[in-house]
């Protein structure tokens, strides 16, 4: 450790610690575009000029005359940094009057206005007016740069943030500088856009209103957003990220750096696959009491107006599509109204259909369990948040030992993707590898079976319990879905066939919500409170951002009640509970914090 | 007392190209000397010289050869810098183009006292006689064991290959030259490294001029002593003396333009009036440039200004740079003298430093609109303002591209203040004209 | 349009052995290119690239930097000509050199004459200013020109 003084602040550095990064420990901001920390050093924009001295041992301090990159000078001992001298500011000031000559200056209507950095830092460091009395130079915008990206080309300070990303981090090289001096610009080449899939980074990395996300264009002004610490749900590394929404609507996701984690980036498939939470397949309401036979109610189960006025009583309950549409009232045979004219709902009549769905399930659970425990089976999903896996395993198991827990299919998708790309595609060598995109498409594998081995004594995979079920072993069978596609294929349904009961708890109506006995309306994960275990052991904590439909549950409450425990549903508290029980989840004891904590050790994609 | 022409003694004589007449004149004995010397002893020679390199910067050559790590591993390499490209400037083109040998020599001679393993003549597109010339003399090195391995039975090896440039102003900075052999944009390099320590190829590098190696011929040739018996010695101990003979390239408004070689420290008078037959058209000069445009202006009075290393310094310029004098009649706009000066270096910065990349194509811009009729005084604090806030004297930018723009500015607007206000303040626009495109 | 013929791509191979990075082919493939066909087609680069395991936007970052290199659309003619404005030059009649030519020859700078037979190009110092006003008909650098002269150069009958 050393000491360095930045405007009279003392402070210790690391020894791989450059200015911006040692000031910025002592809370003052030296502003810079070109620099970032998982880049290449260019040292280009000029943005973080400040002076440097050096302390001597007799306390005198040597100033160098010129002003010098912080990106580019190392944090050494007894550095001595002025960043708010006269001249440093006169630097930052005409440095930004540089940028700006030619920048258009459109913030109105520029998606990066609010989060900017050219807006911020000339708000702090620049002055308000340009000396410029020239026609700008005007360029023509880029929206072929990439199906998901497109370059505003004038509003770029040519920081080539985003072309050293995809040379040294994606590997794929798409984006060049052209030309050269002041006509320079971001460009690909001719017909070759940058598609890879770490592309939607570079917009993250453009800290101007260059490179922005076709996604995400002209939706909504950022300062409206609010954003949410959460986990990316897409395979096993388990990005770190941000949720952004507005009134209950989701906007973006960003990568949220996190060294522990994937480090700084995301990939696309994760970034923009998050569609699905508003899909139109979403399941609004749980749904009790539909024949396994009687497959083909998909389409209408989605539907808004299904089923109304047509309520109806199955083996003495409610129908699915009553509950679903808040129909149910008094005169029911459960005393409640039970509303026949979509026009008379009144508001303050609805009621949550969910005690009585959740008494039911408990029923069918336990009739099932009665009728031959060992021929019960509980399928966890490894797209459950450890909280959920526990809630279902232990509730399940107080019930009866003999019923079978077993892991839902782990989805596998080609193979993991790792990045830099090499000239011809090639993966990476060894220990070179900056970011991988993982073939294990669920965030919670590694959770899920702890907790089975816990609760199971082993892992029982989705195969062997697919063989049971194909041998007619099963009758009664509890499955949580929570994949964000259709995970089953419709040709292996007739497994299913022989149960007698199904309870399906999902987010998304399928041919299998269609074939079950029950159907429990869960959340996406944006939705859930919950604690995620990525493929090297790492435990990081999703919020919920937004509220799903009225009538569809967050999975940790929905098996919180399921298991009658009084109170409300806390994760942190079920995770309390499980550091005391399960040794696995010792160190859910703790607190998880942002970057998460190391839960299990690794070894070989095995846990220690 | 007239000086004899050493670097420049072979030329015009006939075939002086070849290896056979560069024989019969004695080549190729500095390289017999160098090679019979510990490599050590070469470079103790060529610092004792005080030989300070010609293509601008005027750092010590033997000192610069010195910043190399010792008992380096793997190959070094020896980078000659042949993009000649300040305008003004053809010496080195003249000493390729007529005596090629004696630069290769000095080459090998380098090559050996930096134990390089492989020497890039990176050469300028447009000098595609100096490219056959070199190419020529090349092959007969080799086929003569003046090159490949074992140079002339000795234990040391180089090999010798030519790099055409492609018109880029910046791949004379020696880290853009680098960035470009590797076949990258020449945007030159933050420092450190230092290409001696991480240079092409990230591997310990040299890059030196093509008249220092012409110089280093002949300081083995002829012995240090006697290149330091040549130009002005050190004033004080800080001062590192501008010693040996140099190339001067005159041009612009004088009768006889072209290339003299004489002791260091000739004045811009002296070299004006005694080497290029006076200003034309028996006028007078307004401006001396007095090594290459990015070194500024010497103004009508400055003229007994001695063009040594320390000289034009003393005169406000920004140094010697390539000793390339271009005279200005006073007849020519200093107006027009600037814009186009400020055009050149916005056409030709790599554009990788924010200030140097907006501010050389504002100055530009600025004073086009000047030329136009359309400036106001202001414009010139403006242009003040620019000049003073961009390049590596300041500190906001990576590379010197930028002091060279701002300098002739600086020059111009405190030399030849009155000239621009009269021609803003009369509105008056230029009479030379500008043809406009692209390439 | 065509790439590289097997002689170019063999000549760019040939010379590999020079430099310890195959990137830092990229300047002598570009110069094998256009002189091989007075352009470097995209089909060129992405054969560049090939040769020397790059994308085809890196050897298109370092072609476009010097501004010397031409696109399939604007492919040279027989000669290119490169009249110099720089200071030395525009001492002695540079600006007005090129205009003449331009005006006589009916071209602005970066054109190919209608015949085909001459591109004309404005250049930075072409390093022969004991010879200003200069141009450099195609690598040659032809000193002390007039209009007339160039114009021959141009037309081919000099």
């Amino acid at each position: 450790m050393s000491t360095v003084f930045i405007n009279d602040i003392e402070i210790e550095v690391g020894p791989k610690e450059n200015l911006v990064q040692a000031a910025e420990r002592a809370g003052v901001e030296i502003p810079h575009y070109c620099w970032h920390h998982d880049l290449s050093v260019v040292a280009s924009c000029r943005m973080c000029l400040v002076e440097v001295g050096e302390k001597k041992p007799d306390g005198t301090i040597a100033m160098i005359p010129k002003l010098v990159p912080a990106c580019q000078t190392p944090a050494k001992p007894n550095t001595v940094v002025l960043t708010n001298s006269e001249k440093v500011k006169k630097a930052q000031a005409q440095t930004l009057e540089f940028l700006l000559l030619n920048h258009p200056l459109d913030c109105s209507i520029c998606d990066q206005a609010g989060e900017c950095y050219l807006q911020d830092y000339t708000y702090k460091f620049g002055n308000a007016e340009s000396r410029l009395n020239e026609p700008k130079v005007q360029r023509v915008d880029k929206y072929h740069i990439g199906e998901q990206i497109a370059l505003f080309t004038d509003r770029c300070v040519m920081c080539t943030r985003c072309v050293r990303f995809t040379r040294e981090i994606s590997g794929t090289a798409e984006l060049q500088v052209t030309n050269r001096g002041s006509v320079e610009e971001i460009d690909i080449f001719p017909g070759e856009p940058c598609n890879n899939k770490l592309a939607g980074n570079v917009v993250d990395l453009c800290p101007v209103g260059a490179l922005c996300s076709k996604d995400f264009l002209y939706k909504k002004r950022v300062w409206w957003l609010k954003t949410q610490d959460s986990v990316c749900q897409d395979c096993s590394t388990g990005c770190s990220i941000h949720v952004d929404q507005e009134d209950n609507r989701l906007y973006r996701l960003r990568p949220r750096e996190n060294p522990q984690a994937q480090g700084s980036f995301m990939c696309d498939e994760g970034r923009f696959g998050w569609k699905y939470i508003q899909s139109e397949a979403r399941l609004t309401a749980p749904r009790i009491g539909k024949a396994l036979a009687a497959v083909g109610q998909h389409a209408e189960l989605s539907s808004a107006d299904a089923h109304v006025g047509n309520g109806q009583f199955e083996n003495g309950h409610v129908s699915a599509s009553e509950i679903g549409h808040g129909r149910v009232g008094s005169g029911s045979s459960s005393g409640r109204r039970h509303i026949h004219d979509p026009g008379a709902v009144n508001e303050f009549a609805k009621v949550d259909p969910w005690p009585q769905v959740l008494s039911e399930t408990r029923q069918a659970i336990k009739s099932a369990v009665d009728a031959g425990a060992d021929r019960f089976a509980v399928v966890l999903s490894p797209m459950m948040f450890c909280e959920e896996a526990y809630l279902l395993a232990k509730y399940i198991k107080s019930i009866s030992k003999k019923v079978t827990l077993a892991l839902g299919p782990v989805p596998i998708v080609g193979e993991d993707d790792q990045y830099p790309k090499g000239p011809k595609g090639e993966p990476p060598a060894e220990g070179k590898v900056k970011f991988t995109i993982r073939a294990e498409k669920c965030p919670n594998r590694l959770g899920v079976e702890a907790v089975l081995e816990h609760f199971q004594g082993e892992v029982i995979g989705f195969d062997e319990l697919a063989g049971r079920l194909s041998a007619k072993r099963i009758d009664g069978l509890y499955l949580v879905g929570g994949y964000q596609g259709t995970w089953i294929d419709e040709s292996k349904l007739s497994m299913f066939d022989a149960l007698s009961t199904l309870i399906v708890q999902d987010f998304l109506s399928s041919p299998l919500t269609d074939m079950a006995t029950i159907v429990l309306a869960s959340a996406t994960f944006a939705e859930r409170h919950g604690t995620v275990v990525n493929h090297a052991g790492l435990a990081q904590e999703v919020h919920p951002v937004i509220r799903g439909a009225t009538d569809v549950r967050p999975d940790g409450r929905l098996l919180f009640d399921l298991a009658q425990r009084q109170g409300l549903y806390s994760a942190p508290a079920i995770r309390k509970e499980m550091a005391k029980e399960i040794p696995a989840f010792a160190a859910f004891d703790g607190e998880i914090g942002a970057l998460g904590i190391q839960l299990f050790n690794i070894v070989e994609g095995k846990r220690a | 007392m007239s000086f004899e022409p050493v670097l420049l003694r072979r030329r015009g004589k006939p075939n002086s190209q070849s290896l056979e007449s560069y024989r019969a004149d004695g080549g190729y004995t500095a390289l017999k000397k160098a090679l019979a010397m510990e490599a050590p002893k070469v470079i103790e020679a060529v610092q004792k010289s005080g030989l300070r390199g010609r293509g601008g910067a005027g750092f010590s050559t033997g000192l610069k050869w010195t910043f190399l790590p010792k008992d380096v591993q793997g190959p070094i390499y020896l980078c000659i810098n042949g993009d000649e490209s300040e305008p003004g400037t053809f010496n080195n083109r003249v000493l390729l183009e007529d005596d090629p040998h004696q630069v290769l020599e000095g080459i090998v001679i380098s090559g050996y006292a930096t134990k390089s393993t492989t020497a890039y003549l990176y050469l300028r597109y447009e000098y595609g006689d100096c490219y056959r010339t070199c190419e020529k003399a090349i092959e007969e090195m080799y086929a003569n064991n003046l090159l490949g391995k074992n140079i002339l039975g000795s234990d040391y090896s180089l090999d010798i290959y030519l790099h055409r440039g492609a018109c880029a102003y910046i791949c004379g900075e020696e880290t853009g030259l680098i960035e470009s052999l590797e076949g990258k944009r020449a945007w030159p390099r933050i420092k450190p490294p230092f290409p001696a320590i991480e240079g092409a190829f990230r591997r310990p590098t040299v890059v030196n001029n093509i008249e220092t190696m012409a110089c280093v011929t002949q300081i083995l040739d002829r012995g240090p002593e006697w290149f330091q018996s040549i130009g002005i010695a050190s004033e004080h101990p800080k001062d590192p003396g501008s010693y040996g003979p140099k190339l001067y390239c005159i041009s612009g408004h004088v009768n006889n333009p072209g290339l003299v070689e004489l002791p260091l420290g000739v004045t811009a008078r002296e070299l004006i009036d005694k080497h290029a037959g006076g200003v034309w058209k028996g006028r007078k000069a307004k401006a001396v440039v007095p090594g290459g445009i990015s070194m500024g202006f010497l103004s009508a009075d400055e003229l007994d200004t001695k063009l040594d290393f320390a000289g034009p310094g003393k005169a406000g310029c920004l140094g010697l740079g390539t000793a390339a004098v271009i005279v200005i009649d006073d007849q020519t706009s200093m107006v027009d003298v600037l814009y186009n000066t400020c055009r050149f270096f916005a056409h030709e910065s790599c554009g990788q430093c924010t200030p140097c990349r907006e501010g050389t194509a504002w100055s530009a811009k600025i004073l086009a609109r000047i030329r136009a009729g359309q400036g106001t005084l202001k414009d010139l604090d403006t242009l003040t303002d620019i000049s003073n806030s961009i390049g590596i004297m300041p500190g906001t930018t990576i590379c010197g591209l930028a002091d060279g723009a701002a300098w002739p500015i600086k020059n111009a607007l405190k030399k030849f203040r009155p000239e621009f206000e009269e021609y803003i303040t009369s509105g008056r626009r230029s009479q030379s004209f500008e043809v406009v495109g692209s390439h | 349009m065509s790439g590289l013929s097997e002689e170019a791509k063999q000549k760019i191979r040939d010379l590999l052995p020079r430099y310890p990075s195959k990137q830092a082919l990229t300047l002598p493939a570009l110069h094998i290119a256009q002189e091989e066909a007075r352009c470097v087609s995209r089909q060129a680069v992405h054969d560049i690239a090939d040769l020397l395991e790059l994308a085809p936007s890196q050897i298109h970052d370092t072609l476009s930097f010097y501004g010397f290199f031409k696109d399939e659309k604007h492919p040279l003619g027989d000669n290119r000509i490169w009249v110099c404005r720089s200071l030395a030059c525009m001492l002695r009649g540079g600006d007005e050199l090129l205009a003449e030519v331009c005006e006589r020859l009916h071209v602005a700078p970066g054109q190919t004459t209608a015949d085909g037979k001459a591109t004309i190009e404005l250049a930075e110092c072409l390093g022969a200013c004991d010879g200003a006003p200069c141009i450099l008909v195609n690598d040659k650098l032809q000193l002390r020109m007039t209009a007339d002269a160039v114009v021959s150069l141009a037309e081919g009958r000099a």
